[in-house]
C-alpha cells in the first residue's frame, strides 16, 4: 500500500535548519510539510528522563534522555562494538566521530549547548590565505547578513563591546546583552590576560533577562545539555507550535529513505516509511533534506538506483566525503583554590584568538574554554567511590567540585576525501543501511594540539592556579557534523551550490552543516542556521516563481 | 515710518508683549494640564483596552470578550476620521461619563463609563487636553469593529440600562474623612475602575453595590475579593504589602498579579505616584469586609510537599509520552525547574512559592488554570516576571490538553492550595476560550430569542392555515 501526501515545500528534518526554513516558507505564503524520522516527545518527558538517569550515565552522553525508536536509531553511548553502535566508525580517530544527535522532533538542538560562534573571514579562506583546505565560494561579508538574520530568528545574547565580539564585523548588535560571567569564568578572564590572551564571552542562543518568542529568560538550571527544562535556550522544538499555528504540518515517525527523481533530474518525491514500514510518497515543488551531516548524506546514498548508481546529488562523488567536526581534547586541571564552575551557560566564554594566525599553513588553530558544567556530579561519583559518608562526603564533594576544572580545546579539521561516510552492511529494522564513517583527524590537528594549543592550555591552566594539568589522550567528538555534502562553485568537486542547492538537482536543497567547506574551531550551529536562511531565500524565490 | 505706523507700533508692541507673556503662561498651563491628563489616562488604564497587541497606541482594535459577544475597542487618538479628533469637550465628557458617542449612539459598558462618571470636570478637561493635543493621531480604523448579535446590537437599549444604573455623580470629597481616603476613593471608584472587575454583577450586568469588591469571574480570570475580610479578602495583607502589590505586582509568599491585573499593574498602577498608591490602599482597606464560608486566609493554604521519591528513577528513561508518576511527575517535569521540587519557589522569591499563594486559593482554581494555560508576562520597575504558557498557542512552550491541566491543577490545589477546590475540563475549556459562565440575562435572552422565533413561526403557520381554510371555504 502506498499513501500520498504533498505540499509546496517538503522538508525532511525538524531541527534548527528545517524549522527556520519552514517558518520562512510559511511567512512567504507557501504550504509546508515536515517529515521527522523520530517521535514527538514532550519537553517534560525528556527532562524527567534526564533526572531518572544514574549520575554516571548523565555524564557519558547527551543522548541519554532520548532513547531512540527502533525505526529511527541514533548514536547512544559509544561501545566500539559495531554490533551495538548505530553509527559505525573506524580509522585512527574512530572514537572522535561518535557524534551525538537526536532523531526526535526538534532534532539535535534539544541537547546543543546553545553557543553561537561565527566563522571569521579567514576561517572561510583557508586555501587562499594558508594554502590548506578549501575556500568558501563567497566571503564573510556575503554570509554576514544571514548570520544576523539567523541570530534574530533564534534570539541571541552577546557582548555589545566590539572588542569582545567574535568576530567584530557585524551589521547589527546582539538582541540581548551577554550573560554575566560566574566566578570561574571571571577567573578565566584574568588568567588569560596574564598570559597576553583574551577570554571572551560566547554568544548564546538563550534568553538573557528577556522573554523572546514566548520563551522565558534563563533561570540558571545549568543543564542546557541535554535539554533546557524551561526552553530559555532556543531549541527547534520550541518553534513547532508557531510553525503549526502558521499552517505547517509536522509528521513524526516518518523515515525518509528515498529521493525520487525524474528524467530531467528534478526531484519528484520523497518516500518515507512509517514504523510499520508502510511507504508514503510525498510530492512537492521544492524538496529540502535538513537532516544534519550524517543522515542527509545517508539518505542521498540510500536513494541510488540503476540510473543514478552513485546516489542522488553525487555526480561529483563527494557525497559523504570531507566529514568534519571540531575535534577536541580535554585537559583536566586540579586547582589549589576553589574556582567554581557551573554558574551560567555550559560554554560561557573562550579564548578564540588561538584559532587564528599564519601558523595555519602548518597546523590547526583551536579555541580554549573552561567548561562551565557544574562539577558536582562527577565530584559526587568520585567521592562515593572512596566510600565516604556524612560530613566527609559533603566536604569531598565540595572540594572536588570547587577545585576541579575541565578545559576543552576544539580544533579546526581540514576537509579530506578519505574521511568518508558510507553505507554499512548493517541494517535497521526497516532494512535501511546504517551509516559508517572512517575518520582521521590528520596531522594538521595532531600537530596543532601538540605544538600550539596544549602548550597554551597548560600556561592558561597554571595561570588559573592549577597544581596539576592532565591532557586526556586522544580526541573527542564535538557533535559539530560538517562536510558531507560540501559546497562549491564547481559541480565536479562539490555537491551543492552557494544556496545549498544540489548541483545535480535544481529543486533539491541540502542546507546545513554538511555544506560547510571549512570547519572553524567553534560550534557550527549558527553557520548551519545562516546557510539555512540563505537557502530559504532561494527556496521561497524559486518555489513561488513556479 | 509715517505717523500711522508709529501709532501702530506704539500700540502693538505692548500688546504683543502682553499677549506674548500671556501665551507663554498659557502654554505652561497647557503643559501642566496635558501632563495631568496623561497621568489620569495612565491611572484610567485607557491604553490597556484601546491598544491592540502589536498595534499603534490607543488606535483600538483589542477584542474584549463579554458574555454577550466580542467587543472591539475603538480608536481614541485625535484622528479626525477614525478617532475622537472632532469631539468637543462636551462630547468627550458625554462619552467618558455618560457612555454616549458624539453621534448620539450609546457605548457598551465594556467602556467603564459608569465608573468614569465620578471624574471631576477639571479632570475631564485635563484628559481632553491630553487626548486632543498630545496623543499622536493614528489615521486608521481598528482592524475589527464591534457587532454583537441581536438583541445586543440595539445600542439604544443601553439608554434604559443607563437610566437604571448610571447613578454616579462627579466626585465630591467627604469632609469627615481624611484627604488621603478621599483621594483613594476617587481613584478606586473613578480612574482605576476597580469595581468593574472586582464587584459581582447583578441581573442586568450592573455592579451589585451590596457586594462591592467581593470578587467576580471575568473572561478567563477570576478577579478576587479585595475587601478587607481576613480570609476571603485581602485583610491578611498589610498596608505596605498592598502598596508593593500595586507597584510591583507581587508580594512574596502571598500573591502575584496575572492576567488582566498583571497588565493593570504594568501599564497603570506601577506608574502612579507612591502617594496615590497609598491612598488607594487606605481606601480599599476601609470598605466593608465581605466574607464567605472560607475560614482560613487564602495566603495560608498549602505547605511544602513532594512525592518525587515515589517516581524518581522508576520507569527510567523512555520515549513514550506518558509519565509513570502521574500528576506528581507532571508537576516535576513542567513546573519544578522554576518553582522547586517542593513548590517552595526560589530563595529570592523571583519564582513564587505555590503554597501560601492566592492564585491557588481563590476563585475555585480558575486563576491557576489560566496561569497554566497563558503563563505570566508582567514588567515593572522590579523587572520582568515571566512564566511561559502551556496552552498550545503559537508562543507557548507546551500544548497541554484540558485533561492535563485538570490533572496538574487538581494536584497543585490539593497539596499547595485550597484543597476544597477541584476543577473540571469544562472549566479549563471556558478559561481557554476566555468565557465566563454565562449570566442569567444572556441565557434568558438566548431562550427569549428562540421563544420569539417560535412565536413568529407559529403566527405565520396560523395565518397560512387560516388563509387556506378560508380558501377552502
Amino acid at each position: 500500500m502506498v499513501s500520498k501526501m504533498g505540499a509546496d515545500v517538503v522538508i525532511a528534518g525538524t531541527g534548527i535548519v528545517g524549522c527556520l526554513i519552514a517558518e520562512q516558507m510559511l511567512d512567504a505564503g507557501l504550504s509546508v510539510l515536515m517529515l521527522e524520522a523520530g517521535p514527538r516527545i514532550d519537553r517534560g518527558r525528556i527532562i524527567e528522563n534526564y533526572r531518572n538517569m544514574p549520575p554516571a550515565a548523565k555524564a557519558a552522553n547527551p543522548d541519554g534522555p532520548f532513547p531512540p525508536k527502533p525505526w529511527a536509531l541514533h548514536p547512544m553511548e559509544y561501545t566500539g562494538d559495531p554490533d551495538k553502535d548505530y553509527l559505525i566508525t573506524s580509522g585512527p580517530d574512530a572514537k572522535a566521530y561518535q557524534q551525538a544527535y537526536v532523531r526526535y522532533v526538534g532534532g539535535a538542538t534539544w541537547h546543543w549547548a546553545g553557543t553561537l560562534w561565527r566563522l571569521t573571514p579567514e576561517d572561510m579562506m583557508l586555501n587562499a590565505k594558508f594554502g590548506v583546505g578549501r575556500d568558501w565560494p563567497f566571503d564573510y561579508s556575503a554570509l554576514e547578513p544571514y548570520y544576523t538574520r539567523a541570530e534574530y530568528a533564534i534570539g541571541a545574547a552577546g557582548p555589545s563591546d566590539p572588542a569582545l565580539q567574535w568576530p567584530p564585523m557585524r551589521s547589527k548588535p546582539y538582541m540581548m546583552e551577554a550573560f554575566p560571567f560566574g566566578s570561574g569564568q571571571r577567573r578565566c578572564v584574568q588568567a588569560a590576560e596574564s598570559i597576553g590572551l583574551q577570554y571572551i564571552p560566547c554568544a548564546q542562543a538563550r534568553n538573557n533577562k528577556l522573554a523572546y518568542q514566548g520563551r522565558p529568560p534563563c533561570s540558571g538550571n545549568n543543564n542546557c545539555m541535554p535539554a533546557c527544562p524551561i526552553a530559555a535556550k532556543y531549541d527547534a522544538y520550541s518553534a513547532l507550535l508557531r510553525i503549526e499555528a502558521k499552517g505547517g504540518v509536522v509528521v513524526p515517525n516518518a523515515v525518509v529513505y528515498r529521493v525520487e527523481t525524474d528524467d530531467k533530474n528534478n526531484v519528484q518525491a520523497f518516500h518515507f516509511y512509517d514504523p510499520n514500514k508502510t511507504s508514503t510518497r510525498v510530492t512537492g515543488k521544492t524538496f529540502v533534506l535538513a537532516c544534519n551531516g550524517i543522515e542527509t548524506p545517508k539518505i542521498l546514498l540510500l536513494s541510488k538506483n540503476e540510473k543514478i548508481p552513485k546516489g542522488i546529488a553525487n555526480s561529483s562523488d563527494q557525497v559523504g566525503r570531507n566529514m568534519m567536526d571540531t575535534p577536541k581534547f580535554f585537559a583536566l586541571a586540579k586547582f589549589k583554590d576553589p574556582i567554581w564552575s557551573g554558574l551560567g551557560p555550559v560554554q560561557t566564554g573562550a579564548i578564540m584568538s588561538t584559532s587564528q594566525g599564519d601558523f595555519r599553513s602548518r597546523y590547526a588553530g583551536g579555541q580554549i574554554s573552561l567548561i562551565n558544567f557544574s562539577g558536582a556530579g562527577s565530584a559526587g561519583l568520585a567521592a562515593l567511590k572512596q566510600k565516604l559518608v556524612g560530613k566527609a562526603l559533603d566536604e569531598a564533594i565540595r572540594r572536588e567540585t570547587a577545585c576541579t576544572g575541565l578545559i576543552a580545546v576544539e580544533h579546526e579539521v581540514l576537509p579530506s576525501a578519505e574521511n568518508r561516510l558510507t553505507l554499512s552492511d548493517k541494517k535497521d529494522m526497516l532494512g535501511l543501511n546504517q551509516p559508517a564513517v572512517y575518520y582521521d583527524v590528520g596531522d594538521y590537528v595532531r600537530k596543532g594540539a601538540d605544538l600550539h594549543t596544549f602548550p597554551i592550555t597548560r600556561k592558561f591552566a597554571e595561570a588559573l592556579g592549577a597544581e596539576k594539568v592532565i591532557r586526556i589522550p586522544g580526541f573527542e567528538a564535538s557533535q559539530h557534523i560538517m562536510g558531507g555534502t560540501i559546497m562549491g562553485k564547481d559541480a565536479k568537486t562539490s555537491v551543492v551550490d552557494t544556496d545549498c542547492r544540489a548541483h545535480d538537482h535544481p529543486n533539491l536543497f541540502l542546507p546545513g552543516g554538511s555544506a560547510m567547506p571549512s570547519a572553524g574551531s567553534g560550534n557550527s550551529t549558527l553557520t548551519m542556521a545562516a546557510l539555512g536562511v540563505k537557502a530559504a531565500d532561494a527556496i521561497a524565490n524559486q518555489t513561488t516563481r513556479g | 515710518m509715517n505717523t500711522f505706523d508709529l501709532i501702530r507700533v506704539c500700540v502693538a508692541a505692548p500688546l504683543i508683549a502682553v499677549f506674548g507673556l500671556a501665551s507663554a503662561q498659557e502654554a505652561a498651563a497647557d503643559d501642566a494640564e496635558i501632563k495631568h491628563g496623561e497621568y489620569l489616562a495612565i491611572a484610567s488604564d485607557c491604553g490597556a483596552c484601546h491598544t491592540a497587541p502589536g498595534g499603534k497606541p490607543l488606535a483600538g482594535g483589542l477584542p474584549i470578550e463579554s458574555p454577550l459577544g466580542t467587543i472591539y475597542s475603538t480608536n481614541i487618538t485625535p484622528s479626525q476620521q477614525y478617532g475622537i479628533g472632532r469631539y468637543s469637550l462636551q462630547q468627550f465628557s458625554e462619552a467618558l461619563r455618560r457612555g454616549i458617542r458624539a453621534d448620539g449612539a450609546h457605548l457598551y459598558p465594556a467602556m467603564p463609563y459608569a465608573s468614569y462618571a465620578v471624574f471631576t470636570d477639571e479632570d475631564v478637561e485635563a484628559l481632553y487636553a491630553y487626548f486632543t493635543k498630545a496623543v499622536p493621531a493614528i489615521d486608521q480604523p481598528p482592524a475589527k469593529t464591534t457587532s454583537l448579535p441581536f438583541p445586543y446590537n440595539l445600542r439604544f437599549s443601553m439608554a434604559f440600562w443607563n437610566a437604571l444604573f448610571l447613578d454616579a455623580k462627579p466626585f465630591t470629597p467627604d469632609p469627615s474623612r481624611a484627604t488621603e481616603w478621599n483621594r483613594g476613593k476617587y481613584l478606586v471608584d473613578g480612574p482605576a475602575h476597580c469595581g468593574e472587575c472586582h464587584t459581582p454583577r447583578g441581573f442586568f450586568m450592573q455592579q451589585d453595590r451590596s457586594r462591592q469588591f467581593a470578587g467576580a469571574v471575568l473572561g478567563s480570570w477570576h478577579a478576587p475579593n479585595i475587601t478587607p475580610d481576613a480570609n476571603a479578602g485581602i485583610g491578611a495583607m498589610g498596608t505596605d504589602e498592598l502598596f508593593r502589590y500595586l507597584k510591583f505586582g507581587k508580594v512574596a509568599g502571598k500573591a502575584q498579579a496575572g492576567g488582566e491585573m498583571g497588565l493593570a499593574v504594568q501599564l497603570s498602577f506601577s506608574k502612579l505616584s507612591d502617594d496615590d498608591l497609598k491612598a488607594i490602599v487606605a481606601y480599599v482597606r476601609s470598605v466593608p469586609p465581605i466574607g464567605d464560608a472560607e475560614t482560613k486566609a487564602k495566603f495560608a493554604q498549602g505547605q511544602p510537599f513532594t512525592e518525587v521519591a515515589k517516581f524518581r528513577g522508576i520507569g527510567a528513561t523512555s520515549s513514550s509520552e506518558a509519565l509513570p508518576g502521574g500528576a506528581a511527575q507532571l508537576f516535576a517535569a513542567n513546573c519544578a525547574s522554576c518553582h522547586g521540587i517542593g513548590a517552595g519557589g526560589s530563595r529570592d522569591n523571583y519564582f513564587p512559592s505555590l503554597f501560601h499563594n492566592s492564585a491557588l486559593a481563590t476563585g475555585a482554581g480558575r486563576n491557576l488554570a489560566a496561569t497554566i494555560l497563558f503563563g505570566i508576562d508582567r514588567s515593572t520597575a522590579d523587572g520582568l516576571a515571566f512564566m511561559p504558557g502551556f496552552g498550545g498557542k503559537a508562543t507557548d512552550i507546551a500544548a497541554f490538553t484540558n485533561e492535563q491541566v485538570v490533572e496538574l491543577a487538581n494536584y497543585l490545589l490539593e497539596h499547595y492550595g485550597n484543597a476544597a477546590y477541584s476543577i473540571t475540563p469544562q472549566m479549563v475549556e471556558q478559561v481557554r476560550i476566555g468565557q465566563a459562565p454565562k449570566p442569567l440575562l444572556a441565557t434568558l435572552v438566548d431562550v427569549g430569542k428562540w421563544l420569539a422565533c417560535a412565536l413568529a413561526i407559529s403566527l405565520v403557520l396560523w395565518w397560512i392555515v387560516r388563509r387556506s381554510s378560508r380558501t377552502l371555504v
